[in-house]
């Protein structure tokens, strides 16, 4: 368990000490939510929340989701590399590796919602009760849990060449399909009910609706909730064959 | 006395293992005693790296058995028995060395420091550089300290040398032999047959999957470092043939003789001055690589004896086992 916490950490350091990662998980949205919230922030309310402060969920959950899907990804830098193989002569089991994965990309996931986060509340003026920045915080923190494992099963699928731009195409298209760069309202009737079954979309609607104090959607939690299992089943299989030399 | 300790390092039984259509492994059986130092000696495609994998515990089997000191491979490899030098790759990026040491430290229960890593690989002074700006030679050296962490009683070392140049080499191996001098087991891959020579107790040759030799540096050197008369004879008078000197082994194709010789200069003028009917009389050296495909194929034209009937002729220093 201390071996599994202690690889989690140094792992999420090493993960930091890679310039792109942090451009594209921490810098970028912080820049896209300054950039949006200056621009729309002044448009009143969408969804029962001001703009700002939608801007402000929307961000933090892009960022988030891009640390996450990123940080499961690095997997095949791992595998290309044969550093798993050196992992497999240790006492790290496979599943404890899994594990450990798993909390790296939760870890390094929560730079980008605090710094949002904290970007609206000094320079947007966004105010709300300690709490509510807590559960918010938190809320959508765990709805990152699908895609962390997302990013595992995408990371061990192929070779860097071939992850790198699937994790891109991944990560960006479900932003958008999910509405955090344009509010669904904004959307035709079809695209509505594709956002209707994506986590990127149920993640934005848990942070959300806990700003706004109305709660945890049920439904959102059940579709969180069968993305994570469904890619659980997936990831279980592939890092099963991702350890042997051909 | 608890069981591993009398149990042997390595025992591997009856291992076959095939990649679709490619047989890779065919059988290999081996017994290492705790403090040997053995070299697995085979050109590209012997099956060195997969019976290595398969010893690790980082490919299974399609039969046989592995067992590291008494146990299983994962339970000799979590208790920290077991360091590997993996053969490629295996360098985190983005990290120096000091932490990528540190955190395939993390990953043992009772690892060497880091400090005392660095220093017994001799790499105190790139602990700072990260993985991706070493050389060739300084990530081998890195991929040796990544072995001795786990402070291992077994050592295993997949073509450690390679792309390292003379005086690294040189250096690696000197570190290595204070490590074994300690009395702990290696066992490392080479293609160079002098390599395995200085530096191990025993040599097993591997070639197309099987174990072909097994014996010391020096009388695997004595195997592979004849050279063979090819002549041709009267059939009806070949009595003594055998007896000449340096010669070890005779074959007979015809009324041509393959005459497997030690010392082919002596043999030549004892065959010219014995036999005035001697004629077409050629010489050939076999390469490392030829004497390694002699050995699987006892029926191969070139092929001096197999390796059964090897036991018998060497010369008693080189005898096998």
């Amino acid at each position: 368990m201390t071996m599994t916490v202690n690889y989690t950490l140094l792992s999420a350091r090493t993960t930091f000490a890679n310039a792109r990662f942090v451009i594209f998980t921490v810098a970028l949205p912080l820049v896209m939510f300054l950039l949006f919230s200056s621009l729309y922030g002044d448009q009143g309310s969408e969804g029962g929340i001001s703009v700002t402060a939608y801007l402000m969920v929307s961000m933090a959950c892009y960022g988030g989701i891009g640390a996450a899907i990123n940080s499961g990804a690095r997997v095949a830098v791992e595998r290309q590399t044969g550093w798993n193989r050196q992992l497999r002569l240790t006492a790290l089991s496979p599943t404890s590796y899994l594990v450990a994965k798993a909390a790296v990309s939760m870890l390094v996931a929560l730079p980008a919602i605090i710094l949002v986060f904290l970007a609206g509340a000094i320079t947007r003026g966004v105010e709300l009760p300690a709490t509510t920045w807590l559960l918010t915080g938190l809320a959508v923190w765990l709805g990152l849990i699908p895609f962390a494992v997302l990013g595992l099963v995408i990371g061990s699928l192929g070779t860097v060449d071939a992850v790198q731009p699937i994790t891109m195409l991944v990560f960006i298209g479900m932003s958008i399909l999910g509405g955090l760069w344009f509010p669904v309202s904004q959307f035709s009737p079809f695209l509505h009910g594709v956002a209707k079954v994506l986590p990127s979309y149920w993640i934005g609607e848990v942070g959300r609706e806990v700003l706004a104090g109305s709660g945890v959607p049920p439904a959102a939690v059940a579709v969180l909730l069968a993305w994570t299992i469904g890619l659980g089943v997936v990831g279980a299989a592939t890092y099963r064959r991702s350890g042997a030399r051909r | 006395m608890n069981n591993s300790d009398i149990a042997p390092a390595v025992r591997l039984s009856g291992l076959d293992k095939s990649f679709g259509a490619v047989h890779a492994v065919r059988g290999v059986d081996l017994t290492v005693r705790p403090g040997e130092v053995v070299a697995f000696l085979g050109h590209n495609g012997a099956g060195k790296s997969t019976t290595i994998d398969m010893l690790l515990g980082l490919t299974t089997p399609d039969r046989g058995t592995v067992h590291l000191f008494g146990t299983d491979a994962r339970a000799a490899v979590v208790g920290g028995r077991v360091g590997a030098m993996l053969q490629s790759g295996a360098l985190l990026p983005d990290v120096t060395v000091r932490q990528l040491l540190t955190t395939f430290a993390a990953l043992h229960r009772s690892p060497l420091s880091v400090g005392e890593t660095l220093e017994r690989a001799g790499i105190t002074d790139i602990a700072a550089t990260k993985t991706t700006a070493l050389s060739g030679g300084q990530a081998q050296r890195v991929r040796f300290a990544l072995a001795l962490v786990p402070d291992p009683d077994l050592l295993v070392l997949d073509e450690p040398t390679v792309a390292m140049d003379v005086e690294i080499r040189r250096a690696f191996w000197a570190s290595m032999r204070e490590y074994s001098a300690a009395g702990r087991t290696v066992l490392f891959a080479t293609h160079y047959l002098e390599e395995a020579d200085d530096f191990a107790d025993r040599v097993v040759v591997l070639a197309e999957g099987r174990v072909v030799a097994d014996g010391t540096g020096a009388s695997i050197k004595a195997l592979v470092g004849h050279r063979t008369v090819t002549v041709t004879l009267d059939p009806r008078d070949t009595d003594g043939l055998d007896s000449l000197p340096g010669v070890t082994a005779v074959d007979r194709r015809g009324d041509t003789y393959l005459l497997r010789c030690t010392d082919s200069d002596l043999t030549i003028r004892a065959l010219l001055a014995a036999r005035a009917d001697a004629r077409e009389i050629s010489i050939t050296s076999a390469n490392l690589e030829d004497a390694f495909l002699a050995l699987t194929d006892p029926h191969r034209a070139d092929a001096p004896t197999s390796p059964q009937t090897s036991r018998t002729d060497t010369p008693k220093n080189g005898a096998l086992r």
